[in-house]
């Protein structure tokens, strides 16, 4: 069970003077299971690849194909495997549509041919997944919030969908630091209850290291680097500075540290690791 | 010296499309200085974009006043000098550009308000030097990075030559370069140009290079204070549903655990000589 991207290359606006090409021989499988993270500097074509995965986007050469089935196709059989695929979009405004925020969160469910009552119980889930209070905003305009707010009425929206293929374009953009960690907790317990595959694109290193295994590096449409995480912020500093992508805040502290006598056991990722590795230093512990 | 931007007893209540009333700012009282660099920090909906939106009369209050020079943002004949005075930078840099060439998006502003021909390409060309895009003045601005149409947004705002800029999560859809970027011109802009700024963030990296640091929650201004002093209350901010900077962090779980170390940590710099001395 997996996509399986096979050298899909993709140009937008083909035969006009802004003709760009935005993926180039990009082949990549990503397995449910797993928990992926795509970074890269700006323009590189994380947003481009993820629209292929759910065949917004196909190919101008190549195959995406979802769970053995090529979603450049047309037919029952297509249908039913891009919706085994959720994408919670860069820009939220761009997928919510409904007058109300019940009515937003309840579309996917009911296309899928819920009865109300699962619906209900569907958005009710979903709306506690991102923290929105479910008597204070059912009924509210998702257009009339603030920014954090909207933003996790897409989320939900999606999540509704209950995804075997969660791919999310930079969800925690306008999220406020609490509220970002809550959703993370939640998305990393419903990963390993229901094995489904998350694809995170961010541009927040932290969030990269600490929820992904696996880390895909984009540069100038291609895959730069593919590997795990915690080895890719290791050994590979040197490869990620010239695709101009950064490391996370507590590598740089433990650099630092280093760098002013105090060494530590090991890269830390996560502020507890750091606590603890400098507990350890210092003969505190 | 006068506050350039004052807020009295300020509510502001939405009603939505549903007829739903929400109260999004409850009984503020604010003063900004002429000069100051002030950073707003609070949860999704605490009412921070609503604070920023009366300050260039966008919104008006519901309750209360606010004041910029001393004029009433409520009296039609002040909105000129307002919007002319206090510019606003948002988050999503796609919706902020509105022609195709870049010298011409950014001289939209000074031409919307009248400002004669011959001043406007001075303007335009001090603008776009100071956010290093000079060279990209013919291209079209729908090809840049996000950072880089950021920056043009910018210039788009300094070429109204406003005494204040009011950003509302500016770095938010950026990569960390371009994140960088603007957090330099931002404080350029402020200690070379002596421009007022308000700066919404939900990065606290960024927060503490303010002089002062506001922090929001439900409609409510709950802590403020310069960096030191508001960060270095990490439990208070915890309790906020906020976040420290991560060395402010550290620092705190380092002193919980029973290690004397000073309240003022906010900055890796600070934590490591703490660490190491
Ligand atoms: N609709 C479009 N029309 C033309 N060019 C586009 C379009 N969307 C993206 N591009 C171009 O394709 C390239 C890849 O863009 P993409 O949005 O996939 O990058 P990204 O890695 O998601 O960047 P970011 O980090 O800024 O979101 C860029 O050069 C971009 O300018
Ligand atoms: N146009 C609107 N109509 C009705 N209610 C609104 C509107 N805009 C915002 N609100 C509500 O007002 C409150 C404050 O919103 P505001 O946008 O000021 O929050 P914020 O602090 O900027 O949050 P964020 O960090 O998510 O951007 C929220 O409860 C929000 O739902
Ligand atoms: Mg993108
Ligand atoms: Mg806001």
């Amino acid at each position: 069970m997996s996509i399986e991207v096979k050298d899909i290359s993709y140009t937008y606006m083909t035969k006009t003077p802004f003709e760009r090409q935005a993926l180039r021989n990009v082949t990549v499988t990503i397995e449910k299971g797993e928990f992926v993270a795509i970074i890269g500097h700006t323009g590189s074509g994380k947003s481009t690849l993820a629209e292929h995965l759910n065949g917004l986007l196909t190919p101008s050469t190549g195959t995406v194909c979802v769970d053995g089935v090529n979603l450049n196709g047309k037919g029952d059989k297509v249908r039913s495997a891009k919706h085994k695929v959720g994408i919670v979009f860069q820009y939220p405004e761009h997928q919510l549509f409904a007058e109300t925020i019940y009515e937003d969160i309840a579309f996917g469910p009911r296309n899928s041919g819920k009865s109300e009552e699962e619906v209900e119980k569907q958005v009710r889930k979903a709306m506690g997944f991102v923290g929105l209070d479910y008597d204070a905003f059912s009924t509210r305009s998702p257009f009339q919030l603030s920014g954090g707010q909207m933003r996790r009425v897409a989320i939900a929206g999606v999540i509704a969908m209950d995804p075997e293929y969660l791919i999310m374009d930079e969800p925690s953009a306008g999220l406020d630091p609490i509220s970002r960690d809550a959703i993370f907790a939640q998305l990393s317990t419903v990963f390993k209850e229901r094995d489904i595959a998350v694809i995170l694109i961010t541009h927040s290193m932290e969030e990269a290291a600490q929820y992904a295994s696996r880390l895909l590096v984009m540069a100038k449409g291609q895959i730069a680097i593919d590997g795990k995480t915690e080895l890719v912020f290791k050994e590979q500093r040197e490869r990620l500075q010239e695709v101009g992508v950064d490391i996370p805040e507590s590598i740089k502290i433990t650099d630092l540290l280093c760098e002013k006598g105090l060494k530590l056991e090991k890269q830390a990722i996560t502020k507890e690791q750091l606590v603890q590795y400098i507990k350890k230093a210092k003969g505190w512990s | 010296m006068q506050p350039i931007i004052k807020v009295k007893n300020l509510t502001h209540i939405y009603t939505d499309g549903q007829n739903n009333k929400i109260k999004a700012l409850d009984d503020i009282n604010l003063a900004i200085m002429p000069g100051e660099f002030v950073a707003i920090i609070g949860t999704n909906g605490s009412g921070k974009s609503t604070l920023a939106r009366h300050f260039n009369a966008l919104l008006q209050p519901t309750e209360g006043k606010c004041f910029v020079n001393g004029l009433d943002i409520s009296v039609d004949e002040n909105i000129w000098h307002v919007r002319q005075n206090i510019g606003m930078v948002f988050q999503n840099p796609d919706n902020q550009i509105v022609a195709s060439i870049v010298e011409e998006d950014v001289a939209f502003g000074p031409e919307n308000i009248g400002i004669p021909h011959a001043e406007i390409r001075p303007r335009v060309e001090a603008a776009l030097a100071s956010v290093n895009m000079t060279e990209y003045a013919k291209h079209a601005p729908h090809l840049l990075s996000g950072g880089q149409k950021q920056r043009i947004a910018i210039a788009g705002v300094l070429a109204l030559l406003p005494q204040c800029i009011v950003f509302d999560e500016p770095t938010a859809m950026l990569d960390p370069r371009g994140r960088k970027d603007i957090v330099k011109i931002v404080q350029n802009l402020n200690k070379e140009k002596h421009i007022t700024i308000v700066y919404i963030t939900h990065k606290m990296e960024e927060a503490i290079l303010a002089d002062r640091v506001i922090a929001m929650e439900k409609g409510k201004i709950v802590m403020e204070g310069t960096p030191a002093e508001v960060f270095g209350q990490v439990k208070k901010i915890h309790e906020l549903g906020l976040e420290a900077p991560l060395s402010a962090e550290v620092a705190e779980a380092l002193r919980q655990a029973g290690y004397e170390l000073s309240r003022d940590i906010i900055t890796d710099e600070e934590l490591a000589t703490a660490l190491c001395q």
